[in-house]
């Protein structure tokens, strides 16, 4: 009899902590299941960003960088987007980048008799394969279905591996938030139907973003009429940067 | 009987274990993740919506500056967006209300930074060697002195 009684009071103590664990467990899910992309009016599914640089238009103005700056409040020191400047011979190469090009650039002596030189703009390059969302242990770094590598922020802990990861140096982490950022291209722009705050301001057309989904789309067009390159294209990582003119010089 | 207290303890034992498991998994892993992939989709939302869009674009400045934009567009700057050479439109206007006067760059650094001939730039793009460009040198003076910002051919 003492043997039933303890069983069933096991039975039922344990029938109400699997219940309520249940309730919990499913409430999370069916909670989940049911939402959409909560940004209104935008669905992610009807695009594909794609962004061309045509470094043959380039003029190394900054407008770009500084643009950034102030669109994502992108701490001093730091850059989601730069200009370097390629200056070179058969024989030698100098490349610089004051401050990024934020102030633009000044007139340099090379030490050597350059017979080419030309602006590159810099900038994270969505990859589709992306080395740096593969390494991050937390799950803070994720491509959007719109073509777009973010960081979360809140899930992101800083260990900086997706910052070692990145072959083209466009991640680095904040002095303020200690966690990891980058170009979003604009996130909170292209979502609203804007362009990304370097396009908008670039003065020469360097600079294109467009959505692979629209037909008319200029970008799309250069992708499907252009010789189109991509940066450190053995490393496979499928950069949705597309470059116009880049030199072999360029990595 | 005895043995099969044994069994019954091993297996209330276990329960407890995935029941806590489950319990602590579902108070740590956020409820939009792994929906489309392993991260949280509710950060595409706040992505989304971080801060409001700081630049509005020419197409925005000319809503109140209707004759400024048709002589920009008008003239060889028609490319340049008003916010290159001025700041962005949110430090002007904010929710249609203007918040602080628009701020104009008048210095030499601001053409100099286009227009100053220096290893780079593509050789048709229009630009100025300082030295030869006015007798007497540039040293002190502004390009506004004699050009139009808006319109700058001379």
């Amino acid at each position: 009899m003492d043997d039933n009684r303890s069983t069933r009071r096991d039975f039922l103590s344990n029938a109400i902590t699997l219940g309520s664990g249940a309730v919990v467990f499913l409430s999370g899910t069916s909670l989940a299941a049911g939402e959409e992309h909560p940004a209104e009016r935008y669905d992610w599914e009807a695009h594909r960003y794609a962004y061309v640089i045509d470094t043959t238009k380039c003029i190394g103005c900054g407008s770009c960088v500084r643009a950034c700056r102030a669109e994502n409040e992108v701490p001093d020191g730091y850059f989601r987007t730069w200009v370097e400047r390629y200056v070179l011979s058969a024989e030698s190469s100098h490349v610089d980048s004051p401050n990024g090009g934020l102030d633009g650039f000044p007139p340099m002596q090379a030490g050597f008799a350059p017979t080419k030189s030309f602006f590159v703009p810099k900038m994270c390059n969505h990859c589709k394969e992306t080395p740096c969302i593969q390494v991050c242990p937390v799950g803070a770094s994720y491509r959007t279905r719109d073509g777009v590598v973010l960081v979360d922020g809140q899930r992101c802990i800083g260990c900086g591996y997706c910052v070692q990861a990145c072959p083209y140096g466009s991640r680095f982490l904040s002095p303020k938030t200690h966690t990891a950022e980058k170009c979003t291209w604009c996130y909170h722009r292209v979502t609203k139907g804007m362009k990304p705050a370097c396009v908008e301001v670039c003065p020469t057309a360097t600079r294109l973003f467009g959505d692979m989904k629209r037909e008319d789309d200029p970008v799309r067009r250069i992708l499907e009429h252009e010789r189109v390159a991509v940066m450190q294209p053995h490393l496979l990582t499928e950069p949705q940067c597309f470059y116009l003119g880049l030199d072999k010089e360029v990595r | 009987m005895e043995h099969a207290r044994h069994v019954f303890r091993v297996l209330f034992v276990l329960l407890v274990a995935v029941v806590g498991i489950v319990l602590v998994r579902s108070f740590l892993v956020p409820a939009s993740y792994g929906l489309y992939g392993p991260y949280r989709f509710d950060n595409v939302a706040e992505q989304a919506a971080i801060r409001p869009p700081l630049h509005g674009g020419a197409v925005a400045c000319g809503e109140c500056h209707e004759d400024r934009s048709k002589a920009v567009a008008a003239g060889v700057h028609r490319s340049v967006s008003c916010e290159v050479c001025h700041a962005p439109l949110g430090r002007h206007v904010k929710g249609g209300d203007v918040v602080a006067p628009m701020a104009v760059d008048r210095s030499f650094t601001l053409c100099a930074r286009c227009h100053r001939k220096i290893d780079g730039r593509p050789t048709a793009f229009p630009q100025v060697v300082l030295e030869q460009h006015v007798q007497g040198g540039l040293e002190g003076r502004v390009c506004l002195e004699c050009h139009d910002p808006h319109s700058p051919k001379l």
